[in-house]
């Protein structure tokens, strides 16, 4: 059956359309309020919720990272009008799930995607409660994450508790992370940095528990990338010293960097520092060509923060850890476990977009 | 040479009459292979949208009337374990083909049926564009046929309204009829076309991994509301195929009637070629031909008669199924409301299925004129045989065979259907047929010992009487024929005749409104769907109307059984009745007690089904909600078959709040009043609604327009008996004149004139036909009656009024008598012409 309808291209969900001027754009400063503000921004057109984790098997100590973000795509703005059938999709939600082996280099991945719907699909606007098909992101009452994702047909599980080990960072300028030159182009970004996670990780019938430290981010805007911008290279990092990095670079079409481009240094004490542009240079040196998109990503990076004694050479654990969402977000980008040596050593989560394709116009 | 003096020779020496014979069996053949080609057709669309549609579900939600869209929360928990999918299927006019066309509407962005794959995904529309604007993808085949490619419109007609469609993307269809007349909208979007506001068809389950299906199946048991079936898709389908099968079962029995025909056709030609080769097989025996060989060179005929018929027949019924098939399809569409086009494809099993048929039939048909083959004496003999009446003891025992015969077909009368079908009533048609058969050997034998009584009877009649007799097998044969030919025709005419006058009854005693105002028709002739309710708003506010009741048409469950639901005003109805009552009361008193007492009406196909009475308490499940109300009547409804619970609109609309008018009816305040508002509703309705308003002839002429079309088979097949039973008569007379020459030349030397020779075999003819017209009517008659109140009733649950046809019983034996004695006239004169000298001498 799928073979008949093959040659059909309908998802891209997150493909252009005509903007609608009432999509509320994120300007600094922000008010924000928790645990309102963890939940879901439907004035908004675009919000995800994000987490990514290295775990290692408490009894063998196998590594293993991990990454689950749920998306969501406001297809029409406000609520829904008298008589408009439940089914009407004014909303739509996505999710990508993988996980990789450290030990084999083995990654495996799931996506979902299904329009807003009850029971089904939805993301509280109270709170951090978001569902896609079973997959789930809670916040419980103590402050620590729910994380919980299964794909059948992968054999693929999680189900971590993250307990956050610092407050919330407000990313950017008060929670106001900048995205381009434009007015409102920015997007409302928070972050927990640094959460010690347990639980069980399940692949291929083998179910293990395990101990780590993940990274949570939670970000929402009604803004697109600029016309020149084709991709991002992104980072969070946890620092050795206590400190935890979140950087990235917006590519342009010229091969430059945006001067949006921006990173949060956040403090052993929880406390954070911007990172603008012009204060840091994030190079790539070396590269990792995948055999099946044809795409030529990154494997190295030098980054460089003089003005905070950074020195480093971030680099990819696993080169093949290239996630095809077409089916659910319409994108093909890397994204994995990274590890950080030089003047500090530490490791994080990489993402690396717009290499497949440009990412011009989308997310 | 016995091959060639008993079969090549004949063949070309009478070509007409082999050719005659070959169609007669092609005829029949075709009409049963263009029957199981049309059904076939009709099953495997079903099957294969339900194949082709349901994709990698291995179960779905169903429910009778729809599933609420709430269902879908209910089976949240399944998420992790399987894929949900909900899926609206309906049926639309197409006015860009002007055709009907399967409406998909599935969830665009979920449904892994609509899976992109990497060669495309840089031309995809928009999926907002696609899920806000009204678009739809659409077949190769559809966009051919349609002449439209991506970003053109589709014109559609949903609930009587024009809507448009832009062309997002085509699929390649394959081989697939289904896929060929398919448009795939998002699921929301087919809500809000068939106006089904927070209700899907179903909701299709795909397990993820390697779940089993059977588990999920029991946790969405426990997760479903009341009144959902859990299931397979196919048993949608088998549900679907047993109305199907029922259809293709009396469509079957049709054919097989002129199958039948065929059947006799063959027995009267190879019985006549054996009757007009006696001579030759007599002296074939003289030389030392053996009768094994005789009977092989009989049966030989009988299998190339078969043969040839039967290729012949398989090609003319794969070219007449494909003109079967829009008829097929406009039942169907009644049956099963999802049921799309489709097309014919060969099939190798009809083909080889047809060919066989004709042989079987033509050997059987073979078998008596073998037997009288083998009895042939040889010539020595053949010139001392004298005629001899039937022995006390034949006598006894022909009609002793001929009563048990008959005692076993009114047993089968009596029989209940077999697998819901009449298969014991049929078969007790066949025996009494059986039994007419084996009455004209006596029949023959009485007009022989007639002849012998010395009463007043002309002299010609006697003789003819005489002659008759003589040849009594070959005499019993051509009134056999007679017989079942005009048996069948009788049948056939009573029961239509029947079942018109019962449908012109109920339509004058039913259709009571000024106006009705229903969707456009399909390429069939049957409505696509209902009216948007807007429709009965406007009528509602037309100047001039008084009344307007718009007729509401949903689904329920009784038990396990699928049946008709449906709602209208009964205060608003009470004023002018409903459908006729089986009891033959005044429908408007039943409607005012269910107004009354809050009570339903139930059609007679139900009452028949499930024993539902009057004043018995029903409980029925609507779309999971359980509905109880006492039964106030029983009312004829011959446009159903599986049983319907009429409830009052209020009722109705709280059940199916979605739901919108079949059709919209109305009274106006005049007669006079008809016209202007016809007038203003059709400015109304411009542009807006594609609809046709009916006043009352109308709406009568076309019930019985639809009704006379779907018997025009019926016609064909009584004009194809009668032409049996005159082909018979005719051979009949040819052979006994043979026969009988020396006899005639006798007679003609001892001064019988031309005419008389000329009166004595007309006669003869004229007997063969009274007697076969007579008692084949009597036959026909008890058949008709059989096929109105057992056939019928086993088959769709409606009470037909017998109704015998004296006017058409009547004519139709004076014509087979009046056709045989003018046939008569062709072996008359070849007896007249035969040199007398020539026959005397020739008998020695």
């Amino acid at each position: 059956m799928k073979t008949i309808f093959a040659s059909i291209a309908l998802i891209g969900a997150f493909a252009t359309a005509p903007e609608d001027a009432r999509w509320r754009k994120i300007t600094a400063p922000i008010e924000l309020a928790f645990p309102r503000d963890h939940g879901s921004h439907e004035d908004c057109r675009t919000e995800w919720w994000y987490a990514t984790g290295i775990v290692a098997d408490v009894d063998d100590g196998a590594r293993f990272g991990w990454q689950l973000t749920i998306f969501r795509r406001g297809l029409q703005f406000g609520p829904p009008a008298f008589g408009d059938p439940a089914l009407a999709p004014r909303q739509v939600f996505a999710g990508h799930l993988a996980v990789v082996d450290l030990t084999t280099g083995t990654l495996v991945t799931a996506e979902r995607v299904r329009r807003a719907f009850q029971g089904l699909a939805y993301a509280s606007t109270s709170r951090l409660d978001v569902v896609l098909e079973g997959w789930k992101f809670a916040l419980d009452a103590d402050d620590t994450l729910r994380v919980r994702a299964l794909d059948r047909t992968n054999d693929l599980s999680l189900d971590l508790v993250l307990a956050p080990e610092k407050a919330l960072v407000l990313q950017g300028n008060g929670g106001v992370s900048t995205k381009g030159p434009e007015y409102g182009n920015s997007s409302g970004y928070v972050s927990w940095t640094r959460m010690r996670t347990s639980g069980t990780i399940e692949r291929s019938g083998v179910k293990r528990r395990v101990e780590g430290e993940s990274w949570f981010d939670h970000e929402w805007g009604s803004s697109q990338l600029a016309a020149d911008v084709v991709g991002w290279d992104w980072f969070g990092l946890r620092l050795d010293d206590g400190r935890e990095l979140m950087i990235y670079r917006l590519r342009r079409t010229d091969g430059g960097v945006l001067e949006a481009s921006s990173g949060t240094l956040v403090g052993v004490d929880g406390s954070a520092q911007h990172i603008r542009s012009a204060d840091f240079a994030l190079v790539d040196t070396n590269t990792w060509k995948s055999s099946r998109s044809g795409a030529q990503y990154p494997a190295r990076f030098s980054l460089k923060v003089p003005t905070l004694g950074i020195d480093v050479v971030i680099e990819t654990e696993i080169p093949d850890c290239e996630i095809d969402a077409r089916a659910s977000t319409g994108t093909i980008y890397w994204e994995g476990p990274v590890k950080v040596r030089g003047s500090v050593g530490g490791s994080g989560y990489g993402e690396l977009t717009g290499y497949a394709a440009p990412m011009t116009g989308k997310l | 040479m016995i091959q060639s003096a008993l079969f090549t020779r004949p063949v070309a020496k009478h070509p007409v009459r082999f050719l005659a014979t070959v169609l007669g069996i092609a005829a029949g053949v075709a009409s049963v292979v263009s029957t199981l080609g049309a059904s076939s057709a009709a099953l495997s669309s079903l099957r294969e949208g339900v194949g082709l549609l349901s994709g990698r579900a291995a179960l779905e939600v169903t429910a009778a009337g729809g599933v609420p869209e709430s269902e879908l929360t209910r089976l949240a928990p399944l998420a992790l374990d399987a894929l949900l999918l909900p899926v609206v299927e309906d049926v639309a006019k197409c006015t860009t083909l002007s055709d009907t066309v399967r409406v998909f509407g599935v969830d665009l962005l979920t449904d892994p049926r609509f899976a992109a794959d990497s060669a495309t995904i840089a031309t995809a529309p928009p999926i907002e564009e696609l899920l806000s604007t009204p678009s739809a993808i659409v077949s190769d085949e559809f966009a051919r046929d349609a002449r439209v490619g991506v970003g053109d419109s589709i014109h559609l007609t949903i609930m009587a309204k024009p809507i448009s469609l832009r062309v997002a993307a085509i699929f390649p269809a394959g081989p697939s009829a289904v896929l060929g007349r398919l448009v795939v909208v998002d699921v929301s979007v087919a809500q809000r076309f068939f106006g089904r506001d927070g209700n899907l068809s179903r909701i299709e389950l795909v397990p993820r991994g390697s779940v089993s299906s059977t588990a999920l199946s029991e946790r969405a048991r426990e997760l479903v509301s009341r009144g959902m079936q859990v299931g397979r898709p196919t048993d949608r389908a088998e549900e679907s195929e047993t109305l199907v099968r029922s259809l293709e079962f009396n469509l079957a029995t049709m054919s097989g009637i002129s199958l039948l025909v065929g059947g006799v056709l063959v027995a009267t030609t190879l019985a006549t070629s054996v009757v007009q080769r006696r001579r030759t097989i007599a002296l074939l025996y003289a030389l030392g031909a053996s009768r094994g060989q005789v009977v092989r060179v009989i049966f030989a005929e009988a299998l190339f008669l078969g043969v040839f018929g039967g290729i012949l027949g398989v090609a003319l019924g794969y070219v007449s199924s494909r003109f079967m098939v829009d008829g097929m399809r406009a039942t169907l569409s009644t049956l099963v409301s999802t049921t799309a086009p489709t097309a014919i494809s060969f099939d190798e099993t009809h083909a080889w299925l047809g060919i066989a048929l004709g042989v079987v039939v033509s050997l059987a048909a073979a078998v008596l004129p073998v037997l009288e083959g083998a009895r042939t004496p040889p010539i020595q003999a053949l010139r001392g045989e004298t005629p001899r009446f039937l022995s006390a003891r034949a006598l006894a025992l022909a009609l002793s065979i001929a009563t048990l015969l008959a005692l076993v077909a009114y047993v089968l009368f009596l029989q209940p259907a077999w697998y819901g079908l009449p298969i014991a009533a049929l078969a007790g048609a066949l025996v009494l047929l059986a039994a007419l058969l084996a009455l004209y050997g006596p029949l023959v034998d009485g007009l022989g010992r007639f002849a012998g009584v010395r009463f007043s009877v002309p002299a010609v009649v006697r003789l003819a009487c005489a002659g008759l007799s003589a040849g009594r097998r070959r005499a019993a044969w051509a009134a056999g024929a007679v017989g079942v030919a005009v048996a069948l025709s009788i049948a056939i005419a009573t029961m239509v005749g029947s079942f018109r006058g019962t449908v012109v009854d109920w339509v004058e005693r039913s259709i009571h409104p000024d106006l009705a105002v229903r969707g456009v028709r399909g390429k069939t002739g049957v409505p696509v769907g209902g009216v948007d309710r807007e429709v009965a708003a406007i009528v509602s506010a037309t100047p001039g109307v008084v009344d307007t009741y718009p007729y509401f048409v949903s689904s329920a469950r009784f038990g396990d059984e699928r049946i008709g639901f449906g709602g209208v005003s009964f205060e608003a109805v009470r004023k002018r009745g409903w459908s006729a009552m089986l009891d033959g009361s005044d429908s408007s008193v039943a409607i005012e007690r269910a107004w009354k007492s809050g009570g339903v009406l139930v059609s007679e196909a139900g009452a028949h089904r499930f024993g539902w009475k009057v004043g018995d308490q029903i409980a029925i499940d609507v779309r999971g909600q359980q509905f109880e109300r006492a039964i106030e009547g029983v009312y004829m409804d011959h446009s159903e078959s599986r049983g319907f619970v009429l409830a009052d609109a209020g009722d109705f609309e709280r059940l199916v709040p979605d739901a919108d008018p079949l059709f919209v009816e109305l009274n106006c305040r005049t007669p006079a009043d008809i016209e202007p508002v016809r007038s203003a509703l059709r400015a109304a309705f411009a542009g807006r609604f594609e609809v046709e308003i009916n006043d009352m002839p109308t709406m009568r002429a076309s019930i019985l327009s639809v009704f006379d079309r779907t018997f025009e088979i019926t016609r064909a097949l009584q004009i194809v008996s009668a032409i049996v039973a005159i082909i018979a008569v005719l051979s009949v007379l040819f052979a006994l004149v043979s026969e009988r020459r020396a006899d005639i030349a006798l007679l003609s030397a001892i001064g019988m004139s031309s005419l008389e020779v000329h009166a004595l075999v007309a006669v003869q003819a004229g007997l063969l036909g009274v007697l076969g017209a007579g008692f084949g009517s009597a036959c026909g008659l008890v058949i008709g009656y059989v096929l109105v109140t057992v056939v019928n009733l086993q088959s769709f649950g409606w009470t037909i009024a017998f109704d015998a046809p004296w006017i058409a019983i009547a004519s139709l034996v004076g014509f087979v008598a009046a056709a045989c004695t003018l046939a008569g006239t062709l072996p008359a004169r070849a007896a007249a012409q035969r040199s007398m000298r020539d026959a005397l001498r020739e008998d020695g």
